[in-house]
Parts: C-alpha cells; sequence; structure tokens
C-alpha cells in the first residue's frame, strides 16, 4: 500500500517536470575535498535552489534556459557560475576558505543569507562548526562537543560529573546520538567529564530539539547528528595536541588522490603514564585510562558511487588490580554507499554495527570472583533515497531494520571454588521503519515539509516472558507465570505511526514564522535511578510489560535577522511536549543484575514546555550570543509523590548563557562563557527516625523532589595564542597555537547535590544519632589548564 | 550489587587528581507533624523481647526520640499463642515480654502477628520466623599489601552455606569487642548466598563480599581506612533470618543511609522513604512507619590471636 503511494507520488511529480532539465553534483572544499553539508546551491532567476546534504550533494532541476548559479557556504568565498542549460549537466564544486586568520572579521553574513536560520525551514535546530566548539573555554582544556553544546538553548545537565545531556526537560536516555549513522549508547569518557567524539575527527555536528525530520527516529527528545571527518583527499596532514588530560593525534591524507582519503585520530589520557612510577596501585598491575580511535575511509568508485567505512573504538579502564575494576566503551563501525541513480535521485546505503559494553570484576584469587558483563549490540541496515523533483519539492524516504542484542548480564561468581552462573537470558528485538517526507516550497513566502514514519517493533524469542501482579502503586509486583518462547517468536510486538509537520512563513526578507508537529517514539530505555546518569546504567528493551515511550511536540518560533549586513541573528522559540510511557522506579528498586527488573519499574506520563530566546552575533571581531530558556518539565506516576505532577530532576526554570569569542589582533584572542541556571530539584526529608539503631530520614508529605538546590553559575576564560606564522621571515609550513584556560573563575562551589546523614562515628549506648546535611561540590575550586595544538 | 558498585565507583574516582568539596549546611526543612514509629524486631535469643513506640522528630532534632505510653501492644503465633508486651515503667515508650525460665520467644516456621492499640487506632502487621545456617567458622587473615585496606591488615571472614532452597534471607550482624558494627555502611544482608534474588546463589558458601562484610568500616581522622581488626581483638557473628520484605526494607535503609559522599553520590539514589509492614487498620487513619521482624538466630565468636 505504502509503496504504490510512494510511486505515485513520484511519478506524479516526474511527470510534469519532463521538459527540465537537472544540474548536480557535490559541493566540497577545495583544500582538502572534504564534503560541506549545507551549502547553498542558489538559482538567481528562479529564487529557487538547493541545498547539500550530508554527503555534500545537491540536485536542482529547472526549464532549459541560462542561469546564474551561486554557491555559498558560511567561511568561504561564494562562487557564481553561468549555466546555459540545454541538458543535464553535473556541476562538482569547490569552494575556498576565506583568509585563514580572522576569517570572521572578513566574512560578511550575506554569503549564507539563503541556509541561514530565517530563510530555511528548519527549527529547533542547532549547528555547532568545529572552529566554534574549539574557541569555547573547556574543562581541563579539553575541547569537548557535548559539552559546548549545553550553551545552547534548550540544553542542560545535571552537573559535572554527569553522563550525557538534557534536551528541551528529556531525560539522557531520550537522545538519539549518531556517529556517522552509528548509533552511541554511552557519549562519555570518565563517568561524564568528557564525551567520545575527538574534535580533530568530526567535521560537524547538528542537534535537532524538534521538527525532527521523518528519515529519522527512535528517541523522544533529540537527535544528535555527529559527523566525522572524511579525511584530506589532496595531501598528508597531522593534527593533535597535548592537553592536561589527553593526548591526541590524526593523520589524513589521499590514499588515491582526489579518488579517496583517509583519517585515523587517536585521543588517550595519559595520567597513569605519568603516575605510574609513584602509584603502587598502577605498579600491581592497576590501570586508570581512557582512549578513543575513530577511523574513517572513503573512495569515490566513478562519479556515481562512493563508498565510505567509518568506525570508532573506545573505552575506560579502572583496574586496581589485574583482577578487579571496572571498564566500559562503546565501538561502532558503518558501511555507506552513495550512489547516484539519476540526477534527480540520489541513494545512500548504510549498514552498521554498534554497541555498548560493561565490564566488573572483582575478587582475589581463583575460587573466589565475580565476573559481569552488560551489554547492547545492534546491526542496522538503512537505505536512503532523495529524490529531487524540482526547486520546490524534495522527497526522501527509505527504511530502516535495526536488530538488537541485549545482554543484560553475562556474570559469574565464584564463591570458595563454587561456581555459580547468574546471568540474566539475553534479549532480542527487531526495529522496522518505513519513511516518508517531502520538503515542499509553495510560494517564496510558503513552505512546507511533511512527512510519515512508521515503525514496529518486535521482541523476539527465544526467551522467557513473565507475567506481573497487577500494579499497587509504588510497591514491587511480582512474577504470577512465565511463558517460554522459541527462537525468533514474537513474544510482543507494537507499531507506531508517527506524523511529523513543518511549515515557515516567511515574512519579508530578514523574518519569519514557523511551527512544527512531531509525534516520536522510543523502544529502549535506559534504566538509571541514580542521582546523575552513568555508565553502568542498563538499557532495555520494550517489552509485553514495558510499552514504548511516545512523545508528541509542537513548537512555535519567530527568526529574525538583524543589522545592516545581517550580523546579528535572533530567535524565539516556544515548545510543548507531552510523554507517555514514561519509567520511574518503586522505592527501593533493584535494577543491577535482577531477572524481574520489570516488576520495579513504574509508567507514568510528562508534559515539557518553554521558551527559548536567542541572540547571535555572527561577524565582527566579538562574536558569540546569549542563549535563555524558560522550561519546566514534570512527571505524573501512580505511587510517587501521592501520584500528583512532580519536578524531574534535570528541571531548570531558568537557564542563562553567554559565550562571547573577541580577537585581539592576528596572533591573540580570548574566549568566554557563562551559565547561570536554576538549581535542579532534590527531595529533602521533613523528619527522622531511629529503626535498628540506624537514622531514617523522613518525608512526611511523601513528596519528591520538594526543594531546589542553589542557582549553578559559572563563569570560563580562555586565551588562545596562534604561533609565529613567519620564522626568519620565512612563512613556517606548521600551524600551532597555545590556549590558556580558566574553568569556574570564581572558584564557585555549586552544589551537585545535598545528602542527609548520620555522624560517621561509632555511638556508645543510648547516644541520640546525630543528623547532618551536606552539600557535594563536583568542582569546588578554578581549574586552570594549557594545551599546545598542532597542524602540520 | 550496588555495595559492589558503590564500593569501587567512589574509589575509582577519589584517586583522579579531580577533587570534590564538601560542605555542612543548615537548610530550612519543610515542617511535618509527628508521626508513629513502631520498632518491633524480635528473635529467639535468651532473654526479654522488647518493641519501642516512639514518634518521628524533625530532621535536625538531635535528642533521643520520644516514646510513646498508653498503647496495648501484643503479639500472636499462628498456633494461637498470645504474647502480652507490657510497658516499662522505667522506660517511656518501651513494651517488654519475657519469656518462662529456660524457653526463649518463637519457634522456626510459625507466621506471627502484631497488634498495637493506641488511642483507639489499631496498628497492625504480619511476620514470620525462617530458618538460619550455623556458622561453620570464622578465619583471620594478614593480609601485607590489600587494595582497600593499609598494608599489613587483618582482616576477618565467617564461613557458612546457605540452606538449600530459594528464597532465604538473612541479616548478618557482626560484634567486635562487644561493640556492633551498625553504622550504615556496615549493614550486610544476603538473599540465600548472594545479594539479591535474581543473583540465585542458592545452597553455596556465601559470597565473598558477604562472608568478609563482617570487617568493620573504620576510619582515621583523615578518613583512611584502618586495619578492621589487631591481635587481641574479638569478633561474634550473628545470623539473623528475615523474611524478604524485611531484606527489601533494609536494603532500601542501606541505600538511603549509607551515603558515601564524594564522587560515590554520582552513584547514589535520590532521597525517598523506606517502606514499612506496618499498616493501620483503618487506611485513611493516622501514618506510622517502623517495621515487624521475627529471626531465628545463629552466632559464632572468635578471639584473634596475639
Amino acid at each position: 500500500m505504502k509503496l504504490s503511494f510512494l510511486l505515485l507520488v513520484i511519478t506524479s511529480f516526474a511527470a510534469q517536470a519532463q521538459l527540465k532539465h537537472t544540474i548536480s553534483g557535490y559541493v566540497k572544499d577545495t583544500s582538502n575535498g572534504e564534503a560541506l553539508i549545507g551549502a547553498t546551491v542558489f538559482v538567481k532567476e528562479t529564487g529557487g535552489g538547493s541545498i547539500t546534504n550530508v554527503y555534500g550533494f545537491y540536485s536542482i532541476t529547472v526549464p532549459a534556459a541560462a542561469y546564474t548559479i551561486e554557491i555559498s557556504y558560511v567561511g568561504y568565498e561564494k562562487i557564481v557560475k553561468q549555466v546555459n542549460l540545454e541538458n543535464d549537466i553535473r556541476l562538482d564544486i569547490e569552494l575556498k576558505q576565506e583568509a585563514e586568520q580572522l576569517q570572521e572579521v572578513v566574512v560578511t553574513a550575506e554569503e549564507d543569507e539563503k541556509s541561514d536560520k530565517v530563510q530555511n525551514i528548519e527549527m529547533s535546530t542547532n549547528k555547532l562548526s568545529i572552529a566554534t566548539i574549539k574557541k569555547i573555554p573547556a574543562f581541563l582544556g579539553e575541547v569537548d562537543i557535548v559539552k559546548s553544546l549545553q550553551l545552547l538553548p534548550g540544553i542542560s545537565t545535571v552537573g559535572e560529573g554527569a553522563s550525557g545531556f538534557n534536551v528541551r526537560g528529556g531525560s539522557v536516555g531520550q537522545n538519539l546520538i549518531l556517529l556517522d549513522e552509528a548509533p552511541v549508547y554511552n557519549s562519555s569518557h570518565l563517568l561524564g567529564f568528557f564525551s567520545v567524539f575527538n574534535p580533530d575527527a568530526v567535521k560537524d555536528t547538528k542537534l535537532y530539539k524538534g521538527a525532527i525530520p521523518s528519515r529519522y527516529g527512535g528517541r523522544l527528545s533529540s537527535l544528535l547528528d555527529v559527523r566525522m571527518k572524511e579525511g584530506n583527499i589532496k595531501k598528508f596532514e597531522a593534527t593533535g595536541g597535548v592537553g592536561t588530560i589527553f593526548s591526541r593525534l590524526a593523520i589524513e591524507g589521499p590514499i588515491v588522490k582526489d579518488k579517496g582519503s583517509f583519517i585515523i585520530a587517536a585521543r588517550r589520557s595519559y595520567i597513569d603514564v605519568l603516575a605510574r612510577p609513584f602509584v603502587q596501585l598502577l605498579k600491581d598491575g592497576g590501570a586508570l585510562n581512557f582512549y578513543d580511535l575513530t577511523m574513517k575511509a572513503n573512495y569515490n568508485l566513478n562519479d556515481k558511487n562512493r563508498v565510505y567505512a567509518s568506525g570508532f573504538f573506545g573505552r575506560d579502564n579502572f583496574l586496581f588490580d589485574k583482577n578487579q575494576g571496572f571498564s566500559w566503551g562503546n565501538s561502532t563501525a558503518t558501511l555507506r554507499w552513495n550512489h547516484i541513480f539519476s540526477k534527480r535521485l540520489f541513494a545512500n546505503i548504510t549498514g552498521v554495527y554498534s554497541s555498548y559494553d560493561y565490564k566488573l570484576q572483582f575478587g582475589t584469587d581463583n575460587i573466589n570472583n565475580f565476573k559481569w558483563r552488560s551489554s547492547i549490540s545492534n546491526y542496522i541496515f538503512k537505505p536512503e533515497l532523495s529524490y529531487f523533483i524540482n526547486t520546490n519539492n524534495e522527497v526522501n524516504f527509505g527504511g530502516e531494520v535495526i536488530s538488537y542484542s541485549f545482554q543484560p548480564a553475562n556474570a559469574v561468581g565464584t564463591s570458595n571454588g563454587e561456581a555459580v552462573d547468574v546471568s540474566l537470558a539475553r534479549k532480542y528485538n527487531r526495529e522496522s521503519s518505513l519513511y516518508i517526507g517531502n520538503s515542499q516550497k509553495i510560494s517564496p513566502a510558503f513552505a512546507v515539509e511533511y512527512g510519515m514514519r512508521y515503525s514496529f517493533f518486535q521482541y523476539l524469542g527465544e526467551g522467557s516472558a513473565y507475567r506481573y501482579n497487577d500494579t499497587i502503586p509504588g510497591k514491587r509486583r511480582t512474577p504470577i507465570s512465565e511463558k517460554t518462547y522459541k527462537k525468533g517468536e514474537t513474544i510482543a510486538s507494537y507499531g507506531n505511526w508517527q506524523p511529523r509537520f513543518s511549515v515557515k512563513v516567511q515574512l519579508n526578507e530578514q523574518s519569519s514564522i514557523k511551527s512544527s508537529y512531531n509525534r516520536m517514539v522510543q523502544y529502549l530505555h535506559l534504566i538509571s535511578n541514580t542521582t546523575a546518569s552513568n555508565p553502568l546504567d542498563v538499557w532495555t528493551p520494550t517489552s509485553n510489560n514495558i510499552k514504548p515511550q511516545l512523545a508528541d511536540q509542537m513548537t512555535l518560533g519567530y527568526f529574525k535577522n538583524i543589522g545592516k549586513s545581517n550580523q546579528w541573528e535572533a530567535s524565539v522559540e516556544g515548545y510543548l511536549r507531552y510523554t507517555a510511557n514514561q519509567i520511574d522506579y518503586i522505592d527501593g528498586a533493584d535494577l543491577l543484575i535482577n531477572k524481574y527488573l520489570e516488576g520495579d519499574l513504574l509508567s507514568g506520563k510528562g508534559r515539557a514546555y518553554g521558551m527559548e530566546f536567542y541572540v547571535q552575533r555572527k561577524t565582527g571581531r566579538l562574536t558569540g550570543w546569549v542563549s535563555y530558556t524558560l522550561g519546566k518539565t514534570e512527571l505524573k506516576v501512580d505511587g510517587i509523590n501521592r501520584g500528583d505532577w512532580y519536578p524531574t530532576r534535570y528541571d531548570q526554570r531558568h537557564n542563562f548563557k553567554v559565550a562571547a569569542f573577541y580577537d585581539i589582533n592576528k596572533r591573540w584572542s580570548l574566549s568566554g562563557d557563562f551559565i547561570f541556571t536554576t538549581g535542579t530539584p532534590t527531595t529533602f526529608p521533613t523528619s527522622r527516625y531511629v529503626s535498628q539503631g540506624i537514622l531514617i530520614p523522613y518525608n512526611a508529605n511523601e513528596s519528591r523532589n520538594n526543594v531546589r538546590l542553589s542557582s549553578y553559575n559559572r563563569l570560563d576564560l580562555s586565551v588562545r595564542m596562534e604561533g609565529k606564522q613567519f620564522k626568519r621571515g620565512k612563512a613556517r609550513k606548521n600551524h600551532d597555537y597555545w590556549v590558556f584556560s580558566l574553568y569556574n573563575v570564581y572558584a564557585r562551589k555549586n552544589p551537585f547535590s545535598i545528602y542527609f546523614t548520620q555522624l560517621d562515628k561509632r555511638y556508645v549506648n543510648g547516644d541520640p544519632l546525630q543528623s547532618q546535611a551536606v552539600q557535594l561540590s563536583i568542582i569546588g575550586s578554578i581549574v586552570p589548564s594549557v594545551s599546545y595544538n598542532f597542524k602540520f | 550489587m550496588k555495595r559492589y558498585s558503590q564500593i569501587l565507583l567512589a574509589l575509582v574516582v577519589t584517586t583522579l587528581v579531580l577533587s570534590s568539596c564538601e560542605t555542612v549546611i543548615d537548610p530550612n526543612l519543610q515542617k511535618a507533624d509527628p508521626v508513629l514509629v513502631v520498632e518491633a524486631w524480635l528473635n529467639n535469643k535468651p532473654g526479654d523481647q522488647v518493641i519501642n513506640l516512639m514518634k518521628t522528630q524533625p530532621y535536625f532534632d538531635n535528642t533521643t526520640p520520644p516514646g510513646v505510653s498508653g498503647a496495648t501492644v501484643t503479639v500472636q503465633d499462628s498456633e494461637g499463642e498470645v504474647m502480652s508486651f507490657l510497658e516499662d515503667p522505667n522506660k517511656k515508650g518501651t513494651y517488654r515480654w519475657s519469656p518462662l525460665v529456660g524457653k526463649t520467644f518463637g519457634e522456626v516456621g510459625r507466621g506471627y502477628k502484631l497488634t498495637v492499640t493506641l488511642n483507639g487506632e489499631t496498628f497492625e502487621s504480619v511476620s514470620y520466623m525462617g530458618r538460619v545456617p550455623e556458622i561453620d567458622s570464622i578465619t583471620f587473615k594478614f593480609e601485607e599489601k590489600s587494595s582497600f585496606y593499609p598494608k599489613n591488615s587483618y582482616t576477618a571472614e565467617f564461613w557458612s552455606r546457605d540452606l538449600p532452597g530459594m528464597g532465604d534471607t538473612y541479616w548478618i550482624k557482626t560484634t567486635k569487642n562487644d561493640t556492633l558494627l551498625n553504622k550504615p555502611a556496615e549493614i550486610s544482608l544476603a538473599f540465600d548466598a548472594g545479594f539479591s534474588q535474581g543473583g540465585n546463589f542458592d545452597g553455596v558458601t556465601f559470597i565473598p563480599p558477604i562472608r568478609s562484610s563482617i570487617n568493620p568500616n573504620n576510619t582515621d581522622a583523615d578518613g583512611k581506612a584502618l586495619s578492621p581488626y589487631s591481635p587481641g581483638d574479638s569478633v561474634y557473628v550473628e545470623i539473623y533470618s528475615i523474611t524478604n520484605q524485611t531484606f527489601n526494607y533494609l536494603n532500601q535503609v542501606s541505600v538511603q543511609t549509607n551515603r558515601p559522599g564524594g564522587f560515590g553520590e554520582l552513584f547514589s539514589s535520590p532521597l525517598s522513604n523506606v517502606s514499612t509492614n506496618i499498616y493501620n487498620s483503618n487506611p485513611k487513619g493516622s501514618k506510622v512507619v517502623g517495621f515487624f521482624n521475627v529471626a531465628a538466630v545463629s552466632g559464632l565468636g572468635k578471639r584473634l590471636k596475639k
């Protein structure tokens, strides 16, 4: 049914377009051959055009005539071409970067007017260029993509050290993080202090907070699309640096010049290497390190075919000795094939393997130990097609099949020589989706994007499914029956239609109004009831007992460019999201190695709403932005907070951020950022009592998250010094720079949590227990750092 | 499992160069009316059995909890025998029952019902006396090097085997030199021979972390761990049988009260109320917290030779 509908759409458009010709091709960077994502190809005479896709491809179909084509991209020199269109033309274009130094001073914003936020139909998205990310003062001087995103509106975190990030009041597990199309299940190194993306290997990051196109699905609140660099196709290049935590090195170059290229980038923490001579633990076989390796290669088979292979491998190791410790990591592999079926039909076929696992190991010897491994892995097959019907319509359609395998626990304990296998059975799932969407310009002022995604999720055998007794709000449910299923048998399945719709109304050259509606479905659930998300959190699939999470989001925004050359960009966006089947936990839930985990889960609904204000200065010596978000996010779960709405752990009423960059001269530049957010909610007790000699904190009102920590605020500064460009009168080939940074400049002790406990001492008979409240700050002082970076 | 990860992670992260910072604060707390607390932990050890009735206090009220007088307290077993607990005239809120000479309270396998009548309201609970395995031995070990303790430490381990058959739950209590180890971090629980129901360790020797949970959590003024035992020290280990409900309760108590602080807080659960198995027979009546458990106890002691 769907397929015939699809064909109908395509053929009906194709029929009207017969006397037209197509210009298509790739837009690339002239210096290294990297594809430029989101470059504008504009046809002056028609006022229409195209924007290059994530592979740098564009296609424009217009009636035969002579045209002036303008190709532009932020930070690059515009190219204007005269084209006499009498038949189909392949036009690959290479753009040249603006003068390398102080490019922000030279660039006029006019260049990218067609791809800017006012003109584009996209809303609720944020793009951060690697150049900008590298300027943001970083914790311990380590440039970090995820931490940089947190300076943008609508994005927050519960504090330093917490894994992941929160988008528009969604939980950490509701973000889909894709690295070259491969899902990354834990984006953090060292708990949550650093993210796994090596900035030297990343080309482009884009965060969708709403208005997510139909080609994406699977998480409720956001999509972070991280694209790796392809590698310099023209010449060999090495980039790297030495920082406080990591040493980095990336090598890139052509495989065959102008045909194929590769990049290999590696990072490793080296504190343990420096500390080894001094720390006994490290000498005894202990380890404390984290590293990642990012690789990519691509090859241009011919004009119509190009293949890409990319991979990521990262790991954190914390071992006390040879036998005891903790480690975790992600690995991903992606194979892609870009095929141009015709000038107007572009296809990308992706195959992905991705996995996340952690291992815990304890024990002193062979007869007394405990080994535990938990993992999630998946294979993805994803054909995607773009059909460039004409300058007013671009249809995207395709499908996706994800096959999951969950291993909640593969654990063996040996007690005094007797081994006991406490593993839990693997769980198998399949998520199949089909989507179609069209981006349509109805008139110069009016554009719509509409689409539909259908996903079907299966919980498959072999395995056992349990049925539980009915829920008594807030109480553990006990299994009442068990049913075993054979391999491949369906235990439970769910299907969901997910409509997507966006509209843009152009008020004038400088301003527009946009709105969107979005339904999202999520079949995987990140199980975590700790104060902050951490690497031990387990992903668990939808089952006969856990329903898929659903979200409906509506957005409305006003976008405006200000200034003669549009050097200011401003926007206001409001969002409203209702969610269903949100997971919470009974008090005292046992989430690790628990066969009956599902009996400890509760289900409820959520709502989140907010307004995001954003002003950015894009050009000049002083650039940067100010962002303010007014938001609220709440949950309602039977058995928690007397059944009333309560704020989530990551609810922040006010979230204010400033990032500013100032170029002093060719060698020196300054950067700063400031963050102020309302304190996150927490639960305080009202009362105390003593049970079995232990002081129990008690909230007699049974409230959840009834108070707030004091506000979070922080200022970071950094200075960048470019290396000399000339040596003894000659221009240096190498480029290098130093970054000196100060994190938490005024040494504020921002609260991470407040906990209530009895004073840690031995109470002699009859002494009353002493209670106290302790406020914890993860970082309680100013953190200075220095890093050296080079490129040659 | 919680315990494993907490110990580990707290350690992992404290080894890092980063240092967190803790401040004792004095926040304003919401006010709440006092609630009745019923602490009824009975066992088959020789001597009087005691049930305490108290009231909750404001969280920062560091005085002895006020006792509640004037209640009628009875425990009835599944054979119909009723034991009346009478208030101690010298100790407000303490209700006592004395066994006949040479007898002890309760019998393994029987169910028990607690009834407390106070100011016209009736509070009830039920429990069960489960079976308990014997402790075979206690051993001391001299550790020249150790990941968790200083050099040249003595650690102790008890040896016992869970009774065959799933679903036994125990509470291991340790007394070192006449001092009961009852810091929140010292709560030691077992589901069969392992940490939790999902663990599936049935009928085997208690797993190593449980066997060595009898080492006190003692630190010096700088917060550094001390050797758990020294020559001349004595240790007495007891296993109490507890119901599965009590096991869950004490697990919650451990999670809520054992706050390692520092980076360990990244892995701790947010504050929530621990459960209770005491109910007001009128669900709309006044609130009650506390717990009722009836335990069979086995024990063994040993002294570390000088």
